[in-house]
């Protein structure tokens, strides 16, 4: 029988959706500081109003009466699929205010592509665009990647916070509590922050030649969109604009980090760190982006897009790292990638929905999702090959032996299934407007496993049911269904409940 | 009429510019830019972003050639579609000296660049950029205003004030 939410249900999720409000509205103040400070007045108002309706929501949530003050995993789920929500409603007035789109869903399906750190943009001359309104678009970044959740757990007192950690799409607690889990992602954070932005600095700086405010700019937008494996770029032409092979490099490391679980972070940090190799994870992804580093490889040499060795492997090896950690920076223009047929579309394709490691900043079904699928299918066919009473152990090593039970078997290949799917309803969408297969398929991947590369379908004037459908592929594909699965199921229970 | 069709043809070709003739749009160049690899093509547009000045003596920076290259949205541009540029090189030793270039604030100078378009460059791990060999100065960079908002800074500082004094109260209730 389904129980139809009480009142103080809808209370528990209000009051923690506007401890999320707070958080935001405080990131908020960032770029209207920076805009007063820049005397970019028209930027500093539309922060202002936005900041505003943050700070009007927290407030007003804190009026709401709680008696049973207890967020169970229902709770915790609907308030994550509610804040990738709302938050990129509010978050979309400067982008709106701006003028840099065209339509108000524009600006919706930008700072939702920010915040589910997808990179898709629809936005219109990028490159005239306040600097305050760009360092916001990659903020949005940093805030989803890192998670306002994680920030609003740091802050909080913990109660039920699991719920919440969960729901974000994070699969394994790295220290005992979340809460300390929650300090340990943003130390993380911090640290890659003052190195990569630094590192990204310095490059622009001493090798482009960029003057110093210029080069920080630059330094710490890349950043934000490298390292939480977003992929918006301060200028139109992505990392293109740079031509330069170091700052392609420090971008690419980054990008690597933010597709690495924070579990394997925290072997980094602490040891040992030989074992890292031993994960099931890690092998997996390894043996992926060698996979389809090489398919890529051998198809661009096929078409003999590049004439030369050099130019092969440094913009296949680029825009594949780009693709498997769901970054979605890119060194060609979108009407090259498009020109990219055949084992190199495959090549790229299989990378942008594979994506980076659990628990990280990447979309896409995930390397541990994919080294346990593996494992199902090769322990049916096991299954089927031995005599009829053997019972084949099965274990796998990630961060220690764990058993592979038939019931995360079927889990994990439920949850690729649904991403399967998910990429296939983007795809039919772009078809039916008239998109070629390859530019649908591309896109709709592209859209559902968070990457952002774009070989042209996403575009301002794309038909506005296309633009809602990505956003929907870009909101399930980062909250990882179960959090948006189950707002519909409370939905539901409150329609027909008893 | 033979005579008369000729005489009218040359007068045509004489009334066009002998520029407009070579420039080729942005959008040529990088969909289908092994077209021109190697040879000299001639593009016009905005310079944008920034100025590179590296230490082999040459200066990067972007050329625009898109609708907002001549009005940004900022200025008297309308909505169209997404910013189309592609890098170009300056030899430092041509000379040229840039002050502006576009952004935010400036609406940078409309240039008509001929140089080299190296497409896939394997001298430069398969990059593509335009190498200038020489830049007209077509329009000088013009300041663009920034109009702010009096509703939006009034609905800003609504905002705020209402919820600051409703924590206040808040805070004031639970003492």
């Amino acid at each position: 029988m389904l129980l139809r939410p009480e009142a103080d249900d809808f209370r528990i999720i209000g009051r923690q959706l506007g401890l999320i409000s707070g958080v935001t509205a405080i990131a908020g103040l960032i770029p209207f500081v920076w805009a007063l400070i820049a005397r970019e007045w028209k930027p500093a108002s539309s922060f202002l109003v936005m900041v505003g309706v943050f700070a009007m929501a927290a407030v007003a949530a804190r009026y709401i009466r709680v008696e049973r003050h207890r967020l169970e995993w229902r709770h915790g789920m609907v308030v994550v699929a509610l804040t990738w929500l709302l938050v990129p409603a509010a978050g979309a007035i400067p982008l709106w205010l701006s003028g840099h789109y065209g339509q108000p869903f524009d600006a919706y399906f930008d700072a939702m592509s920010g915040l589910s750190t997808t990179g898709l943009t629809l936005i219109q001359d990028l490159d005239h665009l306040a600097p305050s309104v760009n360092f916001w678009r990659h903020l949005l970044h940093f805030l989803g990647g890192q998670g306002i959740i994680i920030a609003a757990l740091s802050l909080s007192s913990g109660l039920g916070a699991t719920t919440l950690y969960y729901g974000e799409g994070r699969e394994e607690r790295i220290l005992p509590n979340v809460r300390s889990t929650a300090r340990f992602i943003w130390l993380v954070a911090a640290y890659h922050l003052v190195i990569g932005v630094a590192a990204l600095a310095a490059v622009a700086f001493f090798t482009l030649g960029f003057r110093p405010w210029r080069a920080l700019f630059h330094g710490l937008n890349i950043f934000f969109a490298g390292f939480d494996t977003g992929g918006f770029s301060p200028q139109s032409t992505s990392i293109g604009y740079y031509h330069s092979a170091i700052f392609e490099a420090v971008t690419g490391l980054l990008m690597v980090a933010g597709a690495m679980s924070f579990g394997l972070h925290f072997a980094l940090w602490r040891g040992p760190r030989r074992a890292i190799f031993k994960n099931l994870e890690t092998k997996t992804i390894l043996a992926t982006v060698t996979f389809t580093m090489l398919l890529t490889m051998l198809g661009l040499a096929a078409t003999g897009i590049y004439s030369s060795f050099t130019g092969l492997g440094r913009q296949g090896f680029f825009q594949v790292l780009s693709a498997h950690t769901g970054t979605g920076f890119t060194t060609v223009s979108s009407s090259e990638l498009a020109l990219w047929g055949g084992l190199a579309f495959g090549g790229m394709g299989i990378a942008m929905a594979l994506g980076g490691m659990a628990s990280s900043t990447a979309g896409g079904v995930k390397s541990l999702r994919v080294g346990l699928t593996i494992r199902t299918i090769a322990g049916q066919v096991k299954q089927v090959l031995l005599p009829e009473r053997a019972m084949p152990s099965e274990s796998y090593y990630q961060n220690g032996v764990r058993r592979f039970t038939p019931q995360l078997g079927q889990a994990v290949m439920t949850v690729s299934l649904l991403y399967v799917a998910l990429f296939l309803l983007g795809t039919g969408v772009a078809l039916g407007y008239g998109f070629g297969l390859q530019e649908s398929l591309f896109e709709s991947v592209s859209a559902g496993a968070s990457v952002g590369l774009s070989v042209g379908v996403t575009d301002p004037t794309m038909p506005l049911l296309l633009k809602v459908t990505y956003a929907v592929q870009m909101w399930l594909g980062r909250l990882e269904f179960v959090a948006v699965f189950s707002l519909f199921g409370f939905i539901y229970s409150w329609i027909r409940g008893k | 009429m033979r005579r008369l069709m000729l005489v009218v043809t040359s007068l045509l070709l004489l009334a066009t510019p002998a520029q407009a003739q070579s420039t080729i749009p942005v959008s040529e160049l990088t969909g289908a830019g092994a077209e021109y690899d190697s040879t000299e093509v001639t593009v016009e547009g905005e310079l944008v972003g920034d100025i590179g000045e590296r230490r082999d003596g040459t200066v990067w920076t972007q050329l625009n050639d898109d609708s907002y290259a001549r009005d940004p949205l900022r200025d008297s541009g309308t909505h169209d579609e997404g910013n189309t540029g592609i890098g170009v090189r300056i030899d430092g030793s041509l000379g040229y000296q840039f002050e502006q270039v576009g952004g935010y604030r400036w609406r940078g100078p409309i240039v008509a660049a001929t140089g080299i378009w190296h497409h896939h460059d394997p001298e430069r791990g398969g990059e593509s950029y335009l190498e200038v060999t020489a830049l007209e100065f077509l329009e000088a960079p013009r300041l663009l205003t920034d109009s702010s908002s009096s509703f939006a800074w009034a609905i800003g500082a609504i905002l705020i004030v209402a919820a600051a004094l409703l924590y206040l109260r808040q805070r004031s209730d639970r003492t």
